[in-house]
């Protein structure tokens, strides 16, 4: 592997690996738990995809979202039940994501402009807001005691903590249980809905689907705002875990790596559950690799980013193979032709 | 003008060419040969192979097998650039002109490998064209503003800089309107003098018979027939036929054409290759001419603008009553994309007012336009009609989905068995209803609209565009069958067509449109009713 | 007063030209129909290895020529997979971004040293010329290197313009690729040469970042530059001299991050840190209904026989 690059010995790299993914109830706790934001990121890159957006704005809508979610968890009161904190942090979180996500679709929608230009802005945007929301005292920053003082917001209300699952020395929350009921809700919207059906006339043909009298805006949009809101609830999950704490660091990368999940998934939500456990694995493998045998973690990117290339690059082969067999004059409709601003 | 020594060498020489698409063949064992300075036809209706044959020709397709000459020399061109290089060149049926570059820097393209275009050797060379067969284009002006008969002519130009062996001709007079179609064939004509070797690609019967010097007939990939046409001597189109000397006539070409005899045609169908009788056949249950039925359909002083706010639809007035058939003629892009997306809902208009059955639609969505039993045959089947990568269930049902929701999930089943039902009934043939629409043939997909479109429930107008377009002559019979029907039951039908014939055999009374206005109406069942159309698609007012 | 708007718009024209270099790059990619969402990598790939080969020789011309070189693989890459392969330009796009950041970060760990002196380009002054008041810095101070790449990128513009056979086979490759192909024009060899001209471009954008600018490489130094010039190149309408205006107000909006802490103004420097994107988002949501971009962008180019 790439790693003997770094100068560390293959075997004891490879023993690393292996131990940051399953070594431990540890490591496959915080393994689940990243698969789990991963999921997320990707059920609601699903969604969007479905209607013929591409949501690269993750990122920012996990800063978004997570930013939100702190805001409300710090501010409720210590005595509220977690059977309504915990709710009202992820609503919030939800609500931050679909938010951000919904200038991207307004613009779409109103003005034509490309959905993958205006999320990957809004990815900066967003980082930024994160940054200025707990450098600011008057924002979500902890009180500043001393030099010392980290810029970071104060925890989280007890009651807005996700719960464990309760397996001794393991870390995994109720997240996966969270990210596998949201990938199945997206699964059925798509699969057995009218709704599914209309969002993929949508996705192919935007003019026939305008003349079949689809509300096409309103799918479209609804579609973005909707992965916005998967991809801040994973941003929420991400501050409701332990330190319980926002900062600027929170999501690195995890917008990226769900995006990977949802094109690898190709449209289906059980591959992408596939698809973002031995993501998720190999994320915190790779993060004990760094620690254990000092191979930089960039290398997992690297390797995920390879994997893209890859199959994008070999797609012709693949719909070549798909194509039916019956006769079959080629098609003058070409794949892609409006995905431009 | 002589016919050639058959003798000399050929100009292009096909042997046994055959090219298949997976399982498809489109040309099967093919032989053609074209002599030097004649015009050959080479006829067939639609999905016969013809555009395969130009591809080949052209490099931008290669053979599966057989053999190409170009002058003798074993021809095989990789790329267009190479055709060009070696003498060939083409007018393409729907053109190749970047519409945001002006004539000149079209005709330069791709030409000479300097990195200063030529500006004087191409003035030059226009010169000589214009000197020697009368064509003209104007250098400045932007493509994509020209009107279809200035850019085709910017098209024979282009093919004729390099003063090419060969000159290819694909459905040439399909978007014309008479007279630009009369200037085209005189054209042809004049280059064939000069010793170019012509190929002229059409459908239409009356052409071969007024320019060509021999013909070849291809159906279903294979060539049928052909040989020397029967020369005419009168250019209103009646035919002489050189008694014993063996040369076709127009009744010999029918048969080979389609596989069936003139007389037993359907009038639509002589009239979809421009032969046989134009009149409507009678109708049961058409209104008796003067005595006009409420309108169903009624638009008045609509206006479509552009960007721009050029106004490609300039005041138009229509109405079209119970059981009746109003026709659309006239050249493409004379607004009539336009008008029928603003009565589809596409598109807004800026004026004007479109009223169904008394309801106002002129903003309404596409939906409501449905609802209110509005069907819709668009012109661009594949970008608007349809979703071809959808299963053929869900194209004919896309627009119900709500009607079929159980527990708030689709009930797949009763949808699975309307869309067998819907299916039955027009006849649309699949060998599965949950495999992409796109694998069915032009015919069905065409099917599956008329299907949807005509199955609403109410149904009080049906508007469609080019509805025959690109269909073997079997579909276009059910198409134009189905439209038929729909008037004697009642619906107000109007056709958008660019086919005169076709719709002076379909329709009551034909309008026609030039520049986004509407002229006439002249009553089909006119004894000059043709000449008429005709005389207005030149933009002469009524 | 005078000294901030001088600071301002020097630092501001020195922040814009590699944007610049590298939207004219990509400007040129997307006339032929190529959208082109690496440059950013191409970039950072450029600054990466121009900073490799600079300190290992000792020479910048040597960076300059390693960082040139690093983008065009990096631009026969993306050729390969958007022209021939004809895959997903977006996402492969973003994907090659991903490698790399990861992979000049890796690759940094491995054979940078921190500390080590890189050796660059420093600022020639124009005589009497950069004496000037406040446009005087700013136009007339920049590194040799600078005033090279602006050369590069009007002789670029004139190449490509349409009074060139190039240009106009440029822009009908980008509009309509299959007529273009009719009329005998190479549409994939000029596509792939397009996305070359991006790759070396972008190269030579980063390592001006980085030779000329910083000095230094930094994990993800370009920040989002190369995303800045893709919106460039829509802001400016797909014209060369908007897309250099639009190149400019985002080099200036970087600037202040640098100015403003400088000259004591008090903003958090987050505000400062998102204003290139959201002044670029103004610029896309603005401006895209009143400009079309070519025809053919994204589209890739098959020539297939439609039947009759």
């Amino acid at each position: 592997m790439l790693a003997a690059l770094a100068g560390a010995p293959p075997a004891e790299a490879a023993a690393a690996l292996w131990d940051g993914m399953v070594g431990t109830p540890y490591a496959i706790g915080s393994a689940v738990n990243t698969a789990a934001v991963l999921l997320l990121v990707a059920a609601g890159f699903l969604l969007a995809h479905r209607a013929g957006l591409v949501n690269v704005g993750g990122e920012g809508q996990i800063c978004v979202g997570a930013v939100a979610a702190t805001a409300v968890g710090t501010a409720l009161p210590p005595s509220v039940p977690p059977a309504l904190a915990l709710p009202l942090v992820l609503l919030a979180a939800a609500a931050g994501g679909a938010g951000w996500a919904a200038i991207a679709a307004w613009l779409a929608v109103r003005r034509g402009v490309s959905e993958v230009i205006t999320t990957l802005l809004l990815n900066f945007v967003g980082a930024a807001v994160l940054v200025l929301a707990v450098h600011e005292e008057a924002l979500l920053r902890q009180p500043v005691t001393s030099s010392e003082t980290l810029p970071q917001s104060a925890p989280l209300v007890e009651a807005a903590h996700l719960p464990l699952l309760g397996i001794p020395g393991s870390p995994a929350t109720v997240a996966p249980v969270l990210a596998l009921a949201a990938a199945g809700v997206v699964a059925l919207v798509l699969h057995r809905t009218g709704t599914g059906i209309r969002l993929a006339a949508v996705g192919l043909s935007r003019p026939a689907a305008h003349r079949l009298g689809l509300g096409v805006d309103r799918l479209r949009f609804s579609a973005l705002t909707g992965a916005g809101a998967a991809a801040g609830v994973a941003g929420g999950v991400l501050v409701a875990s332990a330190p319980h704490v926002l900062d600027d660091g929170i999501s690195s990368g995890y917008g990226f790596s769900g995006l990977v999940v949802g094109l690898l998934a190709r449209g289906s939500c059980a591959a992408a559950v596939a698809v973002a456990t031995a993501l998720g694995f190999l994320v915190s493998g790779g993060i004990n690799l760094q620690l254990a045998a000092g191979v930089p973690a960039s290398l997992t990117q690297v390797a995920e980013s390879l994997l893209i290339l890859g199959i994008a690059g070999t797609a012709i082969w693949a719909v070549r193979a798909a194509r039916p067999r019956r006769a079959h004059r080629p098609d003058p409709t070409s794949p892609r032709a409006e995905a431009t601003p | 003008m002589p016919p050639p020594q058959p003798t000399a060498t050929p100009a292009l020489e096909l042997r046994g060419v055959t090219r298949r698409f997976g399982t498809h063949t489109a040309l099967d064992d093919v032989d053609l040969t074209v002599a030097a300075g004649e015009v050959h036809c080479v006829l067939g209706e639609n999905g016969a192979g013809k555009s395969t044959l130009c591809h080949l020709v052209f490099g931008t397709l290669p053979p599966t097998r057989g053999e190409l000459l170009l002058d003798g020399a074993p021809y095989s061109p990789a790329s267009p650039a190479e055709a060009l290089r070696l003498g060939v060149g083409m007018v393409h049926q729907h053109f190749s002109l970047v519409p945001t570059l002006t004539v000149q820097e079209n005709l330069l393209l791709g030409r000479g490998r300097r990195l200063r275009p030529d500006r004087a050797g191409l003035a030059e060379r226009l010169g000589e064209i214009e000197q020697d067969l009368g064509l003209r284009v104007d250098p400045a002006a932007v493509t994509g503003s020209l009107s279809v008969g200035a850019r085709q002519q910017v098209e024979i130009v282009r093919a004729l800089l390099d003063r090419p062996r060969l000159l290819l001709l694909d459905e040439p007079t399909g978007v014309l309107g008479p007279a630009d179609v009369e200037r085209l064939l005189a054209t042809c004509r004049r280059v064939a003098a000069t010793g170019t070797a012509v190929v002229l690609i059409t459908h239409k019967l009356a052409e071969v018979m007024r320019v060509g010097d021999r013909a070849t007939v291809l159906r279903g990939g294979r060539v049928v027939g052909g040989g020397r046409i029967a020369r005419t001597t009168d250019d209103v189109g009646t035919l002489r036929d050189d008694v014993g000397t063996g040369a076709l006539s127009a009744a010999d070409l029918v048969p080979l054409m389609i596989g069936r005899d003139v007389r037993m045609l359907d009038p639509v169908l002589a009239a979809s290759v421009d032969v046989g009788a134009t009149a409507a056949a009678p109708r049961p249950g058409v209104p008796v001419p003067g005595e006009r039925p409420p309108a169903v359909l009624d638009v008045r002083g609509l206006v479509v603008e552009d960007a721009d706010g050029a106004r490609l639809v300039d005041g138009v007035d229509l109405a079209v009553g119970h059981g009746e058939v109003v026709g659309i003629a006239g050249v493409e892009g004379n607004g009539q994309s336009e008008l029928v997306a603003a009565l589809s809902g596409a598109r807004g208009p800026s004026a004007g007012q479109v009223l169904l059955d008394g309801d106002d639609i002129t903003r309404a969505t596409p939906g409501r336009r449905t609802a209110l039993g509005l069907g819709v045959v668009p012109e661009d089947r594949h970008h608007e009609a349809v979703v071809p990568a959808l299963s053929v269930t869900t194209n004919l049902l896309l627009g119900r989905l709500g009607a079929y929701r159980r527990f708030g999930l689709l009930d797949r089943r009763a949808l699975r068995a309307d869309a067998r039902d819907l299916a039955a009934r027009f006849d649309v043939r699949a060998a599965d209803l949950d495999a992409p629409l796109s694998s069915l043939s032009g015919g069905n997909q065409q099917k599956a609209v008329l299907a949807r479109e005509l199955s609403l429930d109410p149904l009080r107008c049906v508007v469609a565009a080019q509805p025959t377009r690109g269909l073997d002559l079997g579909a276009v019979d059910d198409v134009v069958t189905r439209l038929r029907d729909a008037a004697t039951s009642g619906v107000a039908v109007l056709v958008v067509s660019s086919e005169l014939s076709e719709l002076l055999a379909t329709c009551d009374r034909v309008h026609v449109a030039y520049r986004g206005r509407l002229s006439g109406p002249v009553p089909t069942d006119a004894p000059d009713a043709r000449d008429q159309v005709a005389h207005l698609m030149t933009g002469a007012a009524a | 007063m005078i000294d901030t708007l001088t600071d301002l718009l020097a630092a501001g024209v020195a922040l814009a030209v590699p944007v610049l270099v590298a939207a004219s790059g990509e400007l040129v990619g997307e006339r032929s129909g190529v959208l082109t969402m690496s440059v950013e990598g191409m970039m950072l790939t450029g600054a990466f290895a121009s900073v490799v080969g600079a300190t290992t020789t000792g020479s910048a011309l040597v960076g300059v020529a390693c960082g040139a070189a690093a983008g065009l693989l990096a631009g026969l890459l993306q050729a390969l997979l958007s022209v021939v392969l004809r895959a997903d330009q977006i996402v492969t796009g973003i994907a090659a971004n991903a490698l790399a950041l990861a992979g000049t970060t890796f690759g940094a760990r491995l054979l940078l040293e921190r500390g080590t002196v890189v050796p660059g380009f420093d600022r020639v002054a124009v005589p009497w010329l950069s004496d000037l008041p406040v446009l005087g810095p700013a136009l007339f101070q920049q590194t040799g290197l600078a005033y090279v790449l602006l050369a590069v990128v009007v002789g670029l513009g004139f190449l490509t313009s349409r009074r060139t056979t190039w240009g106009i086979a440029l822009s009908a490759v980008g509009e309509d690729a299959a007529s273009a192909d009719r009329a005998g024009v190479p549409v994939r060899r000029v596509r792939f040469l397009a996305v070359l001209v991006v790759g070396v471009l972008s190269g030579l954008a980063g390592t001006q970042l980085a030779l000329a600018e910083v000095h230094t490489f930094t994990d993800n130094m370009t920040a989002g530059a190369g995303y800045l010039a893709v919106v460039a190149v829509i802001a400016g309408s797909w014209r060369p001299v908007g897309v250099a205006v639009a190149a400019l107000v985002f080099g200036l909006a970087q600037a202040l991050q640098f100015t403003l802490p400088a000259l004591g103004v008090d903003v958090p420097f987050a505000l400062l840190v998102m204003l290139p994107y959201v002044l670029a988002l103004l610029a896309v949501a603005g401006l895209v209904t009143h400009s079309r971009p070519p025809s053919g962008l994204t589209t890739p180019f098959v020539r297939l026989g439609r039947t009759a």
